[in-house]
């Protein structure tokens, strides 16, 4: 992550508390009240088993200790003694299973939550259009499924929950303080804004520093990765001083951002330690003056030197909460917005059922329109067809458009002006699912996903079995491919299929096209070069899968072209020729020129 | 009891503890909001390297102490904050026996002004502890990224000098670990971990010593619960660690899922495959919440046993002093002084617990950066290296063969040509068959197996490194540029500084001028993530006119043109030929038209030999691979960018003679 994203990151919110964005995370709180309110019990046993604690100490002090003090016979005195501690080891066992439920149900609790959010989330997203990919970097996606998830889990486990009962703490002890000793009470009372001064003083410093810290961290390790991916250039050019030079630059920065945290640091523990001996001074002070005069027990100013401890801790943290809240907040309004996009491709109320005939579909572009961004428009009064079984291929330079009719056909986007239509019936009156459930999808980069060879052949479509896996794996030539790999068919995939090469993925993309034994078929020819044996083995695949088939193909390869029953140059958005092959040709116009360019070079050689 | 959770005292290691109980050792998404020993090094989206759980050996903890020297350069920095941590310990300890003894004494008076004195005291000693405590923290935590920073240089010196091989063989992650989390495992306990140590060190047996002189029995027995504390801290760190790891490798499946998903989200629409995706995702997802619920456990357990065994100090020091103050062999303001050191104790006790659990995971990061450090750089000058004064740029493979170190077939095998100055050489071949690594060998990125190569008739491994990389203009296959700025990309080609003339005459040379002058800011504009993203054309001309501006003998260029369309390539290589009568050019491709006009094509096979030498009308007429794929790619030419490249251009005459002209130079060399 660059240092640029961790700013823009966290500047989105800096407010500490969003009334409405609690709420709207309350929502996600409700099915798991029950933890909740399970938490919220045990801090509760547990707090009162604090106090319980002091007074335990407060009464054996005052009772057996001191009395026995003036007494000759100490056997009641141990009695009663032992009595107290007997109480007290029971209490602290009580309280150690307390504690364990206390760490593990909020964390419990926070997982719970952040487990529906998180998969609500992804589902989410996923339904959006790819208006709403094609604006965003994936990395920043995945970071709202990750980090900004793992942030609103923090806002659970040891945010707000317990910023609640901390503050309530505070209140209690403070209160319990007067019920001590009023005077005592006052005096903290006066000086306890000293603690809460200096944490939260400390807050806005710290935060700002440690995201120095981390962005000169991050940029950093980015440079080092850098050189070491450029390494053969480094060394070639015998640029190892200058890089060396660029890092210490790196390092330099890096080191004084550290050393202001580590000064804020450095300052925040002894401040901190000051202002609690103000507050243990002041205490001190007046409870000793009340101790002479006999208006206070070595009992009672035990218990409440005991109590002011429980204090500091909650103040302390006070500063550290107030960070989680805040940064989470601001997660929860990026996730927010992203559930709260709403996709532009909407699915039609009362959809048309799209008729399944024997022949395959029919497909027109009636003078269609588009612009991906307002006011540059793409596509310009596009008309074509492609009647059922016949192929169109698309040329043209990059930007002219050709994509477009791919995603204008699947429904990716929306047209901005005319119809597409499916056999008469438009795309936009179509339910999704009845509409993309027609294609055989074979797009540019061949994506194929982690799991196994069958898995991605397959895709879960319950009318792809075995035989049709089998019989898709032949026509694409792809059978002694997947022979090949340990394991056939149940092979594991590596992430975005990194064990095939370039070639391969594209076989096994039209394969697992083929597999859906679809009458429609959109293609997206690679451009990426690949050896001899497996283009040839492409052509063949291609062949096969566009052979009785409606099909929209962006063509790159000119067998695909010259096969293809009409041929569309685009150019600047508009259909600029078409025809066939031979049609073209005798025109004599642009795919004329270029085709004659091409076989004269070839002749040539 | 209370004090496990209240923390009193801010003293020594408070800070530590926080950490141990939230650090990313326990909550591993804690990015250390609070604290710096929470800021682990690990990159905010890296994952942990997996260190395995070495045993102490003794060699490692030798070399812990190997790197424990690189703090004592700085030693007068770390001194001082050593010494300060006894004197600050000594007022925090001052502060409780003061504020005890003025408890017992006020049972005693029937006057308070004597507490005026006991105050100014406690003043004292609070300030004389909090500028201990401010020094100890700032200079050794100071001294401590020091160190980090200069063993993080001398590793990224050694990282840059090491050879090709190195590199090739190392995934680019490991070696970040190291950079990271390997050296701030070692600074922790180094630098940190030694300050909460020395401060443990000290103040258990100062209080302890006190303690005894008041009630000797409490004394001994109250040590018990806490050396198991100690202990349970050292036994539950190998448990947390395990399951902290196992929450890591989930999350990063979360993030590989979630990242597969969107990049792929036109195959997953078009196939109508979010349900099914989702519920895969919700079951990743599961798994980490089912491990965070297990670290969560761990956690609990851990938190209920140091707080236990805290919480049963106290019970001992309720009933073994209450029952000596009911005997009076102990007044009963002692048993202040003893509850208040217990808890100055805590801290620092877990704090060793901590240590102690930390060092076999140093030692093992230690000796990874020791190896590292010490790895050995096959590809130094010779000890009577040469130089060439004067270096034509004639190059030439005698029987060379290359096998890479883990390969079991050579790459290269028996390679023999002559590249005389100021020719150009095509090199070609089937994937794998040995282009790239030839050209490596040119620039002595590896080193030749047998045979040798030479450059002017020298054996460059007799040549010093500068004299063979001085004469190289290198342009590689993946057109690696800097996140830097446009210009500054082809400034680090030269050996001297260039003008900025100098440097546009460079972009002109490459076809670039037009499409840098769209940039934002010009040359001026940052290249990548930061700035503006280039095409792989783009990308592959200003790698060339970075090569150019070294004004090189030989220039290599590996399969650098595949990205850009014909009519640029023949510009391209157009320029690169009037660029300088007499230079040497060693070209790579694909794409057989790319080296069609060579003096001399060699064609490697798909086992690294050479199958043919000649020109392009050689081998053609000659047949076999070369007239073959030659054949197949004029017929796979892709029409696309002959489309591309003319309709871009506005249609009509112009374009045609535009057209024509193309035509007519075509191919010129």
């Amino acid at each position: 992550m660059t240092a640029g994203e961790i700013d823009k990151d966290e500047l989105v919110a800096s407010k500490v508390w969003d009334h409405s964005l609690f709420a709207r995370l309350l929502v996600y709180v409700r099915p798991h009240k029950r933890l909740f309110a399970l938490s919220f019990l045990v801090l509760t046993l547990l707090f009162a088993a604090e106090l319980t604690g002091t007074w335990i100490w407060k009464h054996a002090i005052d009772g057996p200790v001191r009395a026995a003090t003036s007494a000759e016979d100490s056997a009641p005195f141990l009695r009663a003694l032992y009595l107290w501690v007997g109480g007290y080891v029971a209490l602290l066992l009580g309280m150690t299973v307390l504690r364990y439920h206390e760490t593990a149900l909020l964390n419990r609790t926070g997982q719970a939550v952040v487990h529906d959010l998180r998969t609500r989330l992804f589902k989410h997203i996923q339904r959006l259009d790819l208006r709403f990919f094609d604006g965003r970097p994936t990395g920043a996606l995945v970071t709202r499924v990750t980090s900004d998830i793992e942030n609103l889990s923090e806002l659970f486990t040891s945010g707000v929950v317990v910023l609640f009962f901390d503050s309530l703490k505070v209140v209690a002890l403070l209160g319990y303080l007067f019920f001590i000793d009023v005077r005592l009470a006052w005096v903290t009372l006066l000086t306890v804004p000293l603690l809460i001064g200096v944490s939260m003083a400390f807050r806005g410093g710290a935060r700002a520093a440690h995201r120095e810290v981390r962005a000169r961290h991050a940029r950093l390790n980015g440079y080092l990765q850098e050189v070491l991916s450029g390494i053969r250039v480094v060394q070639v050019f015998r640029r190892e001083e200058r890089v060396s030079l660029r890092f210490r630059e790196a390092l330099a920065q890096y080191f004084e951002a550290n050393k202001r945290t580590i000064f804020l640091f450095a300052l925040f523990f002894p401040a901190m330690s000051l202002a609690v001996y103000v507050v243990q001074g002041g205490a001190l002070w007046v409870g000793v003056h009340e101790i002479t005069q006999k208006s206070l027990t070595y009992g009672e100013f035990f218990q409440f030197w005991l109590l002011l401890n429980m204090l500091v801790r909650p103040i302390r943290d006070l500063g550290e909460r107030y960070n989680i809240l805040q940064s989470a907040f601001a997660s929860a309004e990026r996730i927010f917005q992203i559930l709260d996009t709403k996709p532009v491709v909407r699915v039609a109320e009362a959809p048309r059922p799209i008729p399944r005939t024997s022949e395959p579909p029919h497909v027109r572009f009636e003078h269609v329109d588009f612009s991906y961004v307002a006011g540059t428009q793409v596509l310009h009064d596009v008309s074509f067809e492609i009647p059922p079984g016949q192929t169109v291929a698309v040329v043209g330079a990059t930007g002219a458009g050709k994509s477009t009719l791919v995603n204008l056909l699947l429904r990716f986007y929306d047209v901005s002006g005319g119809r597409v239509t499916l056999d008469g019936v438009d795309v936009r009156e179509a339910s999704l699912d009845d509409l993309r459930s027609r294609f055989g999808l074979v797009l540019q980069e061949g994506f194929l996903f982690a799991g196994t060879v069958r898995d991605n052949l397959v895709m879960e479509r319950p009318e792809v079995d075995a035989a049709a896996v089998a019989e898709a794996l032949d026509a694409a030539n792809a059978s002694d491919l997947v022979e090949r790999q340990t394991g056939g068919l149940d092979a594991l995939v590596a992430e975005r299929g990194a064990t095939f090469s370039t070639g391969e993925r594209q076989l096994l993309a039209i394969a697992r096209a083929l597999a859906g034994r679809p009458d429609l078929v959109v293609l997206d020819e690679a451009t990426a070069a690949v050896d001899s044996a497996t283009e040839a083995r492409i052509e063949t695949a291609t062949r096969q899968l566009l052979t009785g088939r409606s099909a929209l193909v962006i063509a790159h390869r000119l067998s695909t072209i010259r096969d293809a029953d009409m041929i569309l140059v685009m150019h600047q958005g508009r259909i600029h020729e078409r025809g066939t092959h031979t049609e073209l040709l005798a025109r004599g116009g642009l795919y004329a020129r270029l085709h004659a360019l091409q076989f004269e070079e070839a002749g040539a050689a | 009891m209370t004090a496990g959770n209240t923390g009193i005292n801010l003293s020594l290691g408070r800070d530590l503890a926080q950490s141990v109980l939230q650090s990313a050792l326990v909550r591993p998404h804690g990015r250390g909001r609070g604290h710096p020993l929470t800021r682990r090094g690990s990159p905010r989206t890296g994952r942990w390297d997996p260190a395995p759980h070495h045993p102490t050996s003794a060699p490692a903890l030798a070399l812990l102490w190997h790197f424990f020297k690189r703090f004592l350069r700085h030693r007068t920095a770390l001194l001082l904050g050593l010494v300060c941590i006894p004197l600050g310990i000594l007022a925090d300890v001052g502060v409780t026996l003061l504020i005890g003894d003025a408890l017992d004494h006020a049972r005693t008076a029937d006057r308070s002004d004597w507490m005026v004195g006991v105050i100014l005291w406690l003043a004292l000693y609070a300030l004389v502890q909090s500028v201990f405590r401010f020094y100890q923290r700032w200079l050794i935590v100071v001294v401590s990224r020091r160190v980090e920073v200069q063993l993080k240089q001398d590793l990224f010196d050694k990282l840059i000098a090491l050879p090709f091989a190195f590199h090739d063989r190392s995934r680019s992650g490991d070696v970040v670990s190291r950079m990271t989390s390997d050296v701030e495992a070692v600074r922790m306990v180094l630098g940190p971990g030694l300050m909460y140590t020395l401060g443990a060190v000290i103040i258990i047996p100062i209080s302890l010593v006190i303690l005894f002189q008041l009630e000797p029995t409490l004394a001994l027995v109250m040590t018990l619960p806490m050396f198991c504390m100690g202990l349970t801290m050292k036994l539950l760190s190998g448990r947390l660690e395990r399951h902290s790891m196992a929450v890591q490798e989930s999350a990063a499946d979360i993030s590989h899922r979630a990242q597969e998903n969107f990049a792929g989200v036109r195959v997953v629409q078009g196939y109508r495959r979010e349900d099914q995706q989702a519920a895969l995702f919700e079951r990743t997802s599961g798994v980490n919440r089912d491990n965070q619920n297990q670290l969560g456990n761990a956690r609990g357990i851990t938190h209920a046993a140091i707080n236990g065994s805290f919480d049963m100090t106290f019970a001992v020091i309720l009933l073994i002093g209450g029952i000596a103050a009911i005997d009076r062999t102990m007044p009963v303001g002692s048993l202040f002084k003893f509850v208040d050191l217990t808890i100055k104790v805590f801290w620092p006790l877990i704090a060793i617990g901590w240590v102690l659990g930390m060092l076999p995971r140093a030692a093992a990061s230690a000796k990874r950066i020791d190896e590292l450090l010490r790895e050995e750089n096959p590809i130094e000058d010779p000890p009577n290296a040469r130089t060439l004064p004067h270096v034509a740029g004639r190059v030439t493979f005698r029987d060379v063969s290359f096998t890479y170190p883990r390969g079991n077939a050579p790459a290269l095998s028996g390679v023999t040509f002559d590249v005389p100055a100021g020719t150009t050489l095509g090199i070609v071949g089937p994937t794998g068959s040995g282009k790239s690594t030839a050209l490596n060998l040119v620039g002595r990125l590896l080193e030749v197996t047998s045979g040798s190569v030479e450059l002017d008739g020298v054996p460059i491994r007799e040549l010093t490194l500068s004299t063979v990389r001085g004469a190289l203009g290198y342009v590689p296959q993946d057109s690696f540029l800097f996140s830097e700025r446009y210009e500054d990309n082809i400034r680090f080609g030269a050996s001297h500084d260039l003008s900025d003339a100098e440097v546009d005459a460079l972009i002109e040379r490459a076809t670039m001028t037009e499409e840098v002058a769209r940039f934002p800011e010009g040359k001026r504009t940052v290249v990548g993530e930061r700035g503006v993203t280039l095409s792989g054309g783009q990308r592959q001309r200003t790698c060339i006119a970075r090569a150019l501006a070294r004004e090189p003998e030989v220039l290599i260029l590996d399969d650098c043109l595949s990205a850009v369309d014909t009519e640029t390539e023949r510009q391209l290589l157009r320029s690169l030929s009037s660029a300088g009568v007499g230079r040497t050019v060693l070209v790579a491709a694909h794409r057989l038209s790319t080296v069609k006009d060579a003096d001399q094509i060699v064609v490697l096979s798909a086992r690294g030999s050479v199958e043919a030498l000649g020109t392009h009308d050689e081998l053609l007429a000659r047949g076999g691979w070369y007239a073959d794929t030659w054949e197949r790619q004029q017929r796979r030419e892709t029409l696309v960018e002959e489309v591309s490249a003319v309709a871009s251009e506005p249609l009509g005459p112009s374009g045609a003679a535009a057209l024509s002209g193309t035509q007519g130079q075509g191919g010129a060399r």
